[in-house]
């Protein structure tokens, strides 16, 4: 009996024939840059995958953009608020451009080799969003949205009597005692206070310097009680200079240990409890910058 | 029975943390203590953005009841001991960390020889 040869699957032969077809266009880059998705099955711009259209690729900063927000925030000193408010872009992402501009920068100086390359090529096939100085730009990305909070992720059946106003302030209180109001807790509440001026007739230029001065001192206050926290912790602790190390010593008191010994703050390894650091689920990188 | 100031190990493998206890002597190393009264974390850590080369260690420590437990009688390991001494709690043990020589003789004194014994 003779060998037998193997015959290609029907679906290898379909890839192969895509691959010669439509497939061909995909082959190369677009001469004039910018992504190349699959335009197959109806999925519209932007959609890199044709069987999950759910999934858009959005904009990031080109280099000029990036550049643009480290030199407003390092070189004009303009606050992190008013450079998010004023391009549209998150008061987090603001902040990680100017840190990564300055890691850098930092590596420049030092004569540190970029993978400058890498980079042009991960730009090239992504969209992306670049500002022109001095001019209303259109906004990246929703600045003002509002963290989830567990406490109003129950479902609430609270009645009110008509007659009386009902306001956000209510709302929060309604859900947590202690919980601020959806107006407080956005990125920017100071956005809001500038479309109330608005709205009480207040010129476009006057509302825009109140909102950057109220920005400045927000980000004036931060930094005070930053400060404040740090000299605290530096009062708190002896520090003992070995030759070898310097040893910290921070006072606790290890007597707010509740009534059965297991408080969630006590100092040291708990007792009879597991020690949840490697649970499946949690966070285990750091979460902040320190 | 004794009461001692010691350290527990907790931590991981190659990850030792201590708790710095009091406990009676002769119990096990991690058995439940009488009190915690601090940790000690043994690695040492660069502070952030430091590319000095200086390590330092953390140890938190009620210093309240560490005065008081010593005031009752208990006595701490030679390790906490050392920790103690360099926050003033404990007189340091080890003073003169110089390895020891002996004193000179007087020069009238001769020294004795191997080969005028009997």
């Amino acid at each position: 009996m003779p060998p037998r040869i193997p015959t290609k699957s029907s679906a290898s032969s379909a890839s192969a024939l895509w691959t010669r077809t439509i497939g061909a266009n995909y082959r190369q880059p677009k001469p004039e840059g910018g992504p190349n998705y699959l335009q197959a099955f109806g999925a519209g711009p932007n959609k890199p995958f044709p069987l999950n259209p759910q999934f858009r690729s959005e904009r990031v900063l080109d280099e000029q953009a990036r550049e643009l927000i480290w030199e407003k925030v390092m070189r004009r000193g303009e606050t992190l608020k008013a450079v998010s408010a004023e391009l549209g872009v998150d008061l987090t992402r603001v902040a990680a451009v100017v840190r990564l501009k300055e890691v850098e920068k930092d590596w420049i100086s030092k004569g540190k080799k970029l993978a400058t390359p890498y980079s042009k090529a991960v730009l090239g096939m992504l969209p992306t969003k670049s500002f022109r100085p001095g001019v209303q730009n259109q906004p990246l990305e929703p600045i003002n949205e509002l963290h989830i909070h567990t406490a109003t992720q129950k479902q609430l059946f609270w009645p009110t009597a008509e007659s009386r106003q009902f306001t956000r302030e209510d709302a929060a209180k309604a859900f947590h005692a202690k919980m601020l109001s959806a107006d407080k807790r956005v990125p920017h509440p100071e956005l809001i206070q500038m479309e109330k001026d608005l709205l009480k007739g207040m010129s476009p230029d006057e509302a825009r310097a109140r909102f950057i001065k109220a920005a400045e001192q927000s980000e004036r206050k931060a930094a005070e009680k930053q400060q404040r926290k740090a000299m605290a912790e530096e009062q708190a602790t002896k520090k003992v200079n070995t030759p070898r190390f310097e040893f910290r010593f921070k006072e606790v008191d290890s007597e707010l240990v509740g009534k059965d010994g297991r408080a969630p703050n006590v100092v040291g390894w708990k007792y009879g409890m597991p020690h949840y650091d490697r649970k499946k689920g949690l966070v285990k990188i750091p979460t902040s910058v320190p | 029975m004794t009461i001692k100031i010691r350290l527990a190990r907790f931590g991981r493998r190659n990850a030792p943390f201590y708790n710095i206890v009091v406990a009676h002597a002769r119990t096990a190393r991690n058995s439940k203590p009488l009190e915690v009264i601090g940790t000690y974390d043994p690695i040492p850590k660069a502070d952030p953005y430091d590319d000095s080369g200086r390590l330092h260690k953390d140890i938190k420590l009620d210093t309240l009841r560490a005065k008081y437990w010593i005031g009752v009688g208990a006595q701490p390991t030679d390790t906490m001991w050392r920790l103690l001494s360099m926050v003033g709690i404990m007189e340091p043990k080890y003073r003169n960390q110089q390895p020891r020589t002996a004193p000179q003789l007087p020069a009238d004194i001769k020294k004795p020889e191997a080969s005028s014994s009997a």
